[in-house]
């Protein structure tokens, strides 16, 4: 035992302290501490091996004579001690940090504050960057935390490493693979990954966030169009800045590095990880970022992206693209091109910063790519009115409450395309009658989800509508059609909606896939 | 939206009707024929300000025909073309008499 001249009395103890030494252990500290019992007391337990309930007996005694009592540099065996007794609960008890080495470890993943690698078979580390990270970790942990409880699939860290000169975080991850992986080893999976890939995207953008959880992405973005003011003529500018002003607050979780390092399969669950840059937001700033991932990185120099995600630049485009179709719920291409424009601008707005804030004005090959970026990005502005978009699929609460949203969400796609007065009331009836018979039936007596999904085609200009629901196996197209030669008496007061429906539009059809009742509505409405 | 006017004189009443009769407002309807229809032998609707008829409206205009054909008469007025088109398709214009 020795003490060190702190404003603290620091006392090491090391060893064993059970009921042969605990007495003498106990006298020792007490004269160590004689005349600043009152003062703040550091136990360091470096070196201590073990602790019997005798020797907490001392510890709890020391307690009562000196309140401000800590403990700090506990091994894991004698932090579980601790931890099972309440200590941990009674005082301040901080955990030794294991030493880990990455050396030769494979690295799957790297983000904007640090880099996983894979420790052993069921274990990854993820190193952060900043020296001082312990405050960046308990941040990422409570994100973590806050997204598993809201619903997302994430891995949350269980233990906080020395990593060379910095910290990690580690977290389980037995037999994962990253979708970058599978993407660039199975190219057959590449549908596969797009659909989940969306999946995940339109889950975490359906996600509510309780108000000032979470950083608010608009705040970050208003500032990047604000530096880029000095950057870009002067009508650019401004029209920038009122682009991103004029985007409504939205308290909706987004990720804020999606892309398929990111992304996990783990078994057969897939998991989001790296969640440092969790926030709240419109869903175009995270389009926007996922363009950057996908192509703005590497629109210059095309080997970028192999690099660093490990399939090709054509790659990388496609499972945008396919990706962006999959999430918005079109293959309509106008409105694909609309929407990847729109995040185009929120992405070179922040490559244009961050290359500039590298010095990247300094080099040939980094003045030339800002110059591609920022003419892009004027050629958007002066084209752009709004950087909002609506998809072309809600879920929805089947419930007949719920109606006025689904035919008024119909009727938004409706009128981008220009529909007559009269198509759009027959469309309308026919959503009703499938939406009503879906909330009447599909689920009693419970509530279930509906999706609906709106798309529009050209030549000819028509629409599809998609109702989807995961309730009982029903084929509405197989019900008999009403007699309507009958006379009002005969007649009976049902059976009418599937058959108008049948009627009107020109084309209806039924699936049951994968657990799920599929009915689709195309009209002709050119 | 729906918005439901009935004007009573003497054994006849007159209900005009505006908006959208769907699986919303249908029930609002049902609910003042229910009672308002005791004792009356002639019924009219005037569908002039109607914009949006689906089955859930119909079948409140057909229980109302089943009733009027015990205890009167009943007429519709003033259907407009789209609202004319679901008639025919549904076979309610061999049903009602509309004028």
């Amino acid at each position: 035992m020795n003490q060190e001249k702190d404003i603290a009395t620091r006392i090491v103890l090391s060893g064993r302290i059970d009921s042969t030494n605990a007495a003498a252990t106990e006298h020792e500290i007490m004269n160590q501490i004689s005349g600043r019992e009152k003062q703040p007391i550091v136990l360091d337990m470096t070196d201590l091996q073990y602790i019997s309930s005798a020797g907490l007996r001392v510890i709890l005694r020391l307690k009562k004579t000196s309140p401000d009592l800590s403990l700090i540099n506990v091994n894991p065996e004698v932090y579980d001690i601790l931890d099972m007794t309440g200590f941990t609960e009674m005082m301040s008890v901080e955990k030794a940090y294991r030493v880990v080495s990455v050396e030769g470890c494979e690295e799957i993943g790297r983000g904007a504050n640090g880099t996983i690698y894979r420790i052993d078979q069921d274990n990854v580390v993820k190193v952060y960057n900043n020296a001082n990270a312990l405050a960046d970790i308990q941040h990422e942990r409570e994100v973590a935390k806050l997204a598993l409880i809201l619903g997302i699939p994430t891995a949350i860290s269980y233990d906080v490493v020395r990593v060379n000169e910095s910290y990690g975080s580690v977290f389980e991850l037995l037999n994962a693979r990253s979708f970058s992986k599978i993407l660039s080893s199975s190219p057959d999976q590449f549908d596969w990954c797009v659909k989940e890939f969306a999946e995940m995207l339109k889950k975490i953008h359906s996600t509510v966030v309780p108000a000032g959880k979470l950083p608010d992405m608009k705040e970050k973005v208003v500032s990047w169009a604000e530096f880029m003011k000095d950057h870009l003529p002067e009508a650019s500018g401004q029209k920038l800045l009122a682009l991103v002003n004029a985007i409504p607050h939205d308290d909706h979780m987004i990720h804020g590095d999606y892309h398929t390092k990111n992304l996990e399969l783990q078994n057969d669950e897939v998991l989001l990880i790296d969640m440092d840059t969790l926030a709240v937001g419109h869903p175009v700033f995270e389009l926007g970022s996922m363009y950057n991932s996908f192509v703005g990185f590497s629109e210059y120099d095309h080997g970028v992206i192999k690099k660093f995600q490990g399939f090709d630049f054509e790659t990388a485009k496609a499972f945008w693209r396919a990706s962006l179709a999959a999430y918005l719920g079109t293959n309509h291409e106008k409105k694909i091109k609309e929407v990847e424009n729109k995040a185009r601008i929120i992405g070179y707005t922040r490559l244009i910063r961050r290359a500039i804030r590298r010095n990247a004005m300094e080099t040939d090959s980094g003045r030339a790519e800002i110059e591609l970026w920022k003419s892009e990005l004027i050629d958007l502005l002066a084209k752009t009115d709004s950087l909002l978009f609506t998809r072309n699929e809600v879920e929805i609460d089947a419930l007949n409450e719920n109606l006025p949203q689904v035919i008024s969400f119909i009727e938004e796609h409706l009128d981008e395309v220009g529909c007559s007065p009269k198509i759009k009331m027959q469309i309308q009836i026919a959503a009703e009658e499938i939406f009503v018979n879906i909330a009447n039936y599909a689920y009693r007596p419970d509530v279930g989800k509906a999706s609906v999904r709106v798309e529009v085609s050209d030549d000819p200009l028509s629409v599809v509508i998609t109702f989807m629901d995961h309730g009982k196996p029903f084929d509405p197209t197989k019900n008999a059609d009403p007699d309507v030669t009958l006379s009002a008496e005969a007649r009976d007061i049902g059976g009418l909606g599937i058959f108008m429906t049948k009627k009107i539009m020109d084309d209806v059809k039924y699936e049951y896939v994968d657990g799920r009742n599929i009915l689709t509505l195309k009209k002709d409405i050119s | 939206m729906l918005n439901i006017e009935i004007t009573p004189n003497d054994n006849a009443l007159l209900v005009s009707l505006g908006g959208r009769l769907d699986t919303t407002t249908a029930p609002d309807l049902e609910k003042r024929l229910s009672t308002d229809l005791e004792g009356v032998t002639s019924l009219t609707f005037d569908l002039e300000n109607l914009d949006y008829i689906s089955s859930a409206g119909l079948r409140v205009l057909l229980s109302a025909q089943k009733q009027m054909n015990q205890q009167g008469e009943m007429k519709v007025l003033h259907v407009g073309e789209t609202i004319m088109e679901i008639f025919e398709v549904t076979g309610f214009t061999d049903i009602l008499t509309i004028e």
